[in-house]
């Protein structure tokens, strides 16, 4: 048996059995790992508020040999969703993240840049700034994940396309100049290609500074790397449904 | 499930649907209603079936009820004009046990779950909007959770736009009674804080 103590993000948890929860847990010195919190359904005891979705922790748990479920032990609290007021803009963005990060990450695979943005956005996924984070994180994700289209020349041609329209297809790799479009593109204005570029370069505690809200440039590079993780991912997200109606 | 006989394997299925019953849980269910008498299998089912004909929603505060309005709802005992909001019918039975409320309730049956697709719309509040006018006080009782949090809060906003001078307000939320401070975490101890009473 091995024990472990790492940083961690709760990414979801099942009721198991008779009184425990099978939790998900992005780690950051396993990634992600799945384990059997027991009686926690009925005692809160030994993990009271921190198996709350999207709760960062600091996590101990034991792994047995052969087994892919681990033992999760104790967990301590570093930040709590529940430390800020909660709204249902802000939840359905904190049901965003951990939906993307559950989907995304393969088990057992460190990820340290992506924990890192995680911890970067969650504290700041606040009631009335709900935009500004989640679409940061869903560009850098698609980034992280390799995923992430050049966006500075079309596929096609190799035209440059700094300043115009960049037209891109969810059924299809890259992006396009208006000559060279697919059937179905859409296009992100120039102001909407320099957001994103901004968002890959600055710091997320900078570009909060910008003026934002749900629609604009900003949803249309929400919806541009929306589209990008969920042809990836193969599936639509569920909570990226409820985000755009909000 | 091949190691059983179809209807015995169909049971298990069926009941292992059932909350806190796992596979085996639901294996030892299964053999004890098999080893049972007749009588003892056919009161059970004629049970369950009674159950799904003849109980509703009371129409007042959703709670589960053989007549409408429910027994509460109907109770001039009851003050009338307190409303204790709840997730789930069971809620109520947790409430009714401290034996000091003596208003009534309203089941949301659920909170918000962007995720599971529950939404403002899903949630059962019409019947509580439309008797505002004749409610004195809206107490929420939902869970400390980041869903029952995000229910109150939409809660707390809508009924202000309905009746802004009607108050609403939140059960206190800290250390759970013979437990000792130090097991608490930081968030319950942090609010507890928060919601300290002079003594
Ligand atoms: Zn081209
Ligand atoms: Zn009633």
């Amino acid at each position: 048996m091995t024990t472990h103590q790492t940083e961690a993000i709760v990414l979801r948890t099942w009721p198991f059995e008779e009184a425990d929860l099978l939790v998900s847990l992005f780690t950051r010195e396993q990634g992600v790992v799945k384990g059997v919190a027991r009686h926690a359904m009925r005692s809160r005891k030994r993990f009271g508020g921190a198996l709350e979705p999207m709760t960062h922790v600091r996590a101990t748990y034991a792994e047995k040999p052969k087994q892919d479920l681990v033992r999760m032990d104790s967990f301590e609290i570093v930040w709590s969703p529940m430390s800020e007021p909660v709204d249902y803009a802000r939840v359905a963005a904190l049901q965003f993240l951990a939906e993307v990060l559950g989907e995304a990450l393969p088990e057992r695979a460190v990820e340290d840049d992506v924990f890192r943005l995680t911890v970067a956005t969650l504290s700041e996924v606040k009631v009335g700034q709900t935009w500004m984070p989640v679409t940061y994180f869903t560009l850098w994700m698609t980034r992280l994940m390799g995923w992430l289209p050049e966006l500075g020349a079309c596929i096609v041609c190799a035209e440059a396309l700094r300043g115009h329209p960049v037209w891109f297809a969810a059924g299809a790799d890259g992006v396009t100049c208006g000559v060279h479009k697919r059937p179905g593109s859409v296009a992100l204005p120039p102001e909407a290609v320099a957001l994103a570029e901004r968002m890959l370069r600055r710091p997320l505690a900078e570009l909060l500074k910008e003026p934002s809200g749900k629609t604009g440039p900003l949803a249309m590079v929400r919806r541009f790397a929306v589209e990008i993780l969920e042809r990836n991912l193969e599936r639509q997200m569920r909570s990226a449904r409820v985000l755009a109606r909000l | 499930m091949a190691r059983f006989a179809e209807p015995m394997a169909r049971l298990i299925e069926e009941l292992r649907k059932l909350p806190g019953i796992g596979t085996k849980s639901a294996q030892r269910l299964a053999f004890h209603i098999l080893r049972s008498s007749t009588t003892d299998a056919e009161a059970l089912s004629k049970a369950i079936l009674q159950l799904k004909a003849s109980l509703r929603l009371c129409s007042r505060c959703n709670n589960i009820t053989d007549v409408d309005p429910c027994a509460i709802c109907s109770s001039p005992t009851r003050n009338q004009r307190l409303v204790c909001v709840v997730e789930e019918p069971t809620n109520i039975g947790a409430i009714e046990k401290t034996r000091t409320w003596n208003g009534v309730f309203h089941v949301l049956h659920g909170t918000l779950s962007p995720v599971n697709g529950i939404g403002p719309e899903q949630l059962r509040t019409t019947n509580l909007f439309n008797r505002l006018s004749d409610i004195e006080e809206v107490i929420l009782a939902l869970s400390p959770t980041v869903e029952g949090e995000a229910t109150s809060h939409y809660l707390a906003q809508e009924i202000h736009k309905l009746a802004p001078a009607l108050p609403v307000t939140r059960i206190a939320t800290g250390v759970p009674a013979g437990s000792d401070i130090e097991y608490a975490d930081e968030i319950t101890l942090s609010r507890a804080l928060d919601n300290r009473r002079q003594l």
